[in-house]
């Protein structure tokens, strides 16, 4: 079905609640609706046309429309339709009603637009704070245009705690994090448990927020941009940048060439590899298999020298700018890659066969952290977790971007819905990454690697990208805007909504399951809070207080 | 009196060979698993300096009582030394006069004990949960070889050491049924005795970040390291003594080597299996070692009956 066609039904069910739509190609609808009726709409969206909830965005646009502004994303992935359901809000009191009730998956978006820019949800009933620090005032809000993007406000107050909930009755609390062997990164989870058993949790999270939207909607460019929205991540970087890219070349109705897209899905192809790999062997870690782990770590290894010899680094390639890519592979490359390739299968076949019969790994990952395919679809689950649990969605088939229409490849699913057909699924998708990349440089035609772009780009154009990351969908919003660069730019990496899932994975299992099912959402909570860490090399001994590390950091910053 | 000296230097000898012998074992136990990890691994001697950097850093006070912090310490690494005089290394047991089987099984249980009064000391949530998991291996494990001992008690009718540790388990006419269902017993619990994977469940880095260790470092890490290490090679020779009795009655030297090497072995069997397997959960974990300790009474009842 194309967009004209959804719209067409959209028109006949809603009517004169639609107050504008735009279509501008057949995988994309916008249609404007009256505050008053986003519920409606979306209940209907989301339950009848049974489309899947991606994310919200909200945007301050006083500045050019005098208006707040609500989108609500969805995807009809049967369909190949992405579709923001959009609503203005008044400038004096933005507010709207929330859509948790029916739409579950939507609770972090809602916050994080609280939080954020300050329009509120109306019902919604946990409206604790999700993205601001705790000392954080009220009625501040970072991503407002009339906020600056270094400005702290005077009443910014770093003694004020967080205010956790109550622990049921019987439970005893077992903090987990911020610093914790099993997670890379802080974040906080207070589990309430009973014995050995989880009986619910509370997830503190955002410790180390950037800002880096409000950065890039003040002070960098759109070249700029996706060299910042690599160092979102460090595992998936080169799908932020991919996106980012691919939606304000959708805004600005903008093509690549074809050899630049084939490239672009030989990385995101080169970086699913090295992420499965690194997460198979994290998660054996986890349970205590420390021999998988190295092994798949060394067979992972080729990949990131490939990686390097390609774009300079084993990391952050640094890939894509507006309109095309910036690396070449050369024939030589091509040869090294498919030598690289060949090895890589005929090590991980053997890998894979001897763990897919081991009782041991199994006893520890069967049925541990179920998610089903109705929490799939109601916390708005995707990637592994999703099609592990038997739900057939993946952006590469579904929302083909940069060269993936022109490649064959299997959605791999299975129906377990725990954290062994999670494993079994990435370690099944390595297989279908080689035949992608294998095909791609069959295919690859010479060209020119970028677009010569010689016009502004339009302003106040919306652009949207979803892109298959290893952890699932990374979907990119871009409004384009004046001095060049965008207006409003949102990601939303794929565990952010993952994430939302874990209080229900866990809930009712063992504390010792506890990390091997956070692990098996292949959790990245430097894509959900965009969180960087400062290495500080100091020769004396001192300690810092956090006053005077601000100070420091702010002064290196040159403020 | 003469006797008595005797008995003295052989404890000491014996004390000072584990000391000396453990952590080369921990070294090659490194080493073998860092090869079947395709890695270089460290050098063979690492253990030793691992152990005297520790021993040489500031010795911190921490935890809720670091009095009981301290005294869990030197208990864990004095109770191991302890049954170190009780066991025979090659020789026959240096302590046999001074103390018997029962003794052996008193000791062995302090070990335990010690990770308890460690978890206690710490008072973190994780220590606890540590200590609530040990605990509950405790129960079941600590049967299994205590029947292990006293089925040897039974077939050689004392319960003093040099009898009951000389492959006592086999001593029966005909085919000594008890002795080879406990064999089987002790092999399958044998990674839970020396707390390596899948059944270093109450220490599970990355669960619970050490459980009752959580709040050790420096020298005091040191003396647990240096605990669990002997604890390796201290297991060893008790089952190479009770099970693998074998050569044992040859001319010294050899007798001697020849147990070496079998506890070696016994060592590089329990790197084999800790790097091929994940760690079990404690339920998992406990429902195996009650069925152990089902099957370990059906051997006692049998060896009771003198099979």
């Amino acid at each position: 079905m194309t967009a004209r066609e959804m719209f067409e039904q959209f028109k006949q069910r809603f009517g004169p609640l639609i107050v504008r739509a735009d279509l501008p190609s057949d995988n994309r609808l916008f249609v404007f609706v009256d505050p008053s009726s986003v519920r409606y709409v979306t209940q209907h969206i989301f339950r009848e046309l049974d489309a899947r909830y991606v994310a919200t965005i909200g945007a301050d646009d006083r500045p050019f429309s005098g208006k707040f502004l609500v989108s609500h994303n969805f995807a009809f992935d049967k369909e190949h339709l992405l579709c923001g359901v959009l609503a203005y809000l008044p400038p004096d009191k933005p507010q709207i009603d929330s859509i948790t009730d029916m739409v579950p998956a939507a609770s972090w978006g809602e916050r994080e637009m609280r939080d954020l820019v300050g329009i509120e949800p109306v019902g919604h009933r946990y409206l604790k704070r999700l993205v601001l620090p705790d000392g954080w005032p009220e009625g501040s809000h970072p991503l407002r245009k009339d906020t600056l993007w270094n400005e702290v406000p005077a009443e910014y107050n770093p003694e004020r705690e967080f205010k956790f909930d109550e622990a049921p009755e019987g439970c005893m609390v077992v903090p987990f994090g911020p610093f914790h062997p099993t997670l890379d990164e802080p974040a906080h989870f207070r589990l309430f448990v009973e014995g050995e058993m989880v009986r619910g949790c509370e997830y503190r999270g955002f410790m180390v927020h950037r800002g880096i939207e409000k950065l890039a909607e003040s002070v960098m460019n759109y070249n700029d941009i996706p060299m910042l929205a690599e160092r979102i991540c460090g595992i998936c970087g080169c799908v932020h940048n991919v996106a980012y890219v691919q939606s304000v070349e959708e805004a600005a109705a903008l093509k690549p060439p074809p050899r630049a897209e084939y490239i672009r899905t030989i990385m995101l192809e080169l970086e699913r590899l090295h992420s499965h790999l690194l997460w198979v062997g994290l998660a054996c870690h986890i349970v205590g298999f420390d021999t998988l782990f190295m092994q798949s770590f060394r067979i992972r290894e080729p990949i990131m020298w490939m990686a390097e010899k390609i774009s300079g680094n084993r990391k952050t390639y640094a890939l894509c700018v507006i309109g095309g890519v910036r690396w070449n592979i050369t024939p030589e490359l091509k040869v090294e890659l498919r030598a690289v390739l060949d090895k890589l299968e005929s090590e991980w076949r053997p890998v894979i066969a001897a763990v897919s019969r081991d009782k041991n790994i199994q006893k520890r990952t069967c049925g541990v952290g179920v998610a089903d395919a109705g929490l799939v679809k109601n916390i708005g689950l995707i990637g592994p977790v999703a099609r592990a649990a038997g739900v057939d969605i993946d952006c590469r088939r579904d929302h083909p971007y940069a060269a993936y229409d022109r490649v064959e490849f299997n959605v791999i699913t299975e129906q377990g819905a725990d954290v062994w057909s999670r494993l079994l699924v990435r370690a099944k998708e390595v297989f279908e990454s080689i035949r992608i990349i294998r095909q791609c440089l069959d295919k690859m035609e010479d060209g020119p690697l970028q677009l010569e772009i010689k016009d502004e780009l339009p302003i106040g154009r919306m652009g949207l990208s979803s892109v298959e990351a290893p952890r699932g969908e990374s979907h990119h919003f871009v409004i384009t805007g004046e001095n060049n660069r965008p207006r409003r730019w949102r990601v939303r990496a794929p565990t952010y909504q993952n994430l939302q899932g874990i209080p229900a994975m866990i809930k009712d299992q063992q504390i010792a399951d506890m990390t091997i099912s956070l692990g098996s959402i292949d959790p990245c909570f430097s894509c959900t809070d965009r969180l960087e860490t400062v290495d500080l090399r100091s020769g004396s001994v001192k300690v810092w207080s956090q006053e005077e590390l601000l100070k420091l950091t702010r002064k290196k910053a040159g403020r | 009196m003469k006797a008595v000296i005797w008995m003295i230097v052989g404890g000491l000898a014996n004390v000072g060979l584990v000391l000396l012998v453990a952590p080369l074992a921990q070294g090659v136990l490194r080493k073998v698993t860092a090869r079947i990890q395709s890695r270089q691994g460290p050098p063979l001697l690492q253990p030793y300096f691992d152990l005297l950097k520790l021993l040489g850093k500031e010795d911190i006070e921490s935890g809720e009582s670091p009095g009981m912090q301290r005294f869990a310490a030197y208990l864990s690494l004095a109770a191991i030394l302890a049954v170190a005089c009780l066991v025979p290394m090659g020789f026959s047991a240096p302590m046999n006069g001074a103390g018997d089987v029962i003794l052996l099984i008193y000791l062995l249980t302090l070990c335990g004990i010690c990770t308890l009064l460690a978890g206690l000391a710490a008072g973190s949530t994780y220590s606890l949960v540590g200590i609530s998991r040990e605990m509950m291996s405790m129960i079941v494990l600590e049967p299994l070889f205590a029947i292990a001992l006293v089925v040897g008690a039974l077939h050689a009718q004392s319960f003093r050491l040099n009898e009951v540790l000389s492959g006592s388990v086999y001593a029966v006419a005909g085919t000594p049924y008890s002795g080879l269902i406990m064999l089987v017993v002790m092999v399958l619990s044998f990674q839970a005795f020396v707390q390596r994977v899948p059944f270093d469940i109450s220490e599970a880095e990355t669960e619970l970040m050490e459980g009752p260790l959580v709040e050790y470092s420096g020298p005091k890490l040191a003396l647990f390291k240096y605990a669990h290490m002997a604890k390796l090679i201290i297991y060893s020779a008790l089952f190479v003594t009770l099970f693998v009795p074998w050569g044992s009655g040859l001319f010294l030297p050899l007798a001697w080597l020849l147990f070496w090497a079998k506890v070696f072995v016994l060592v590089l069997l329990v790197t084999v299996v800790a790097a091929t397997h994940a760690r079990y959960r404690i339920d998992q974990a406990i429902r195996f070692f009650a069925g152990l300790v089902g099957v370990s009474f059906v051997a006692l009842i049998l060896a009771s009956y003198g099979h």
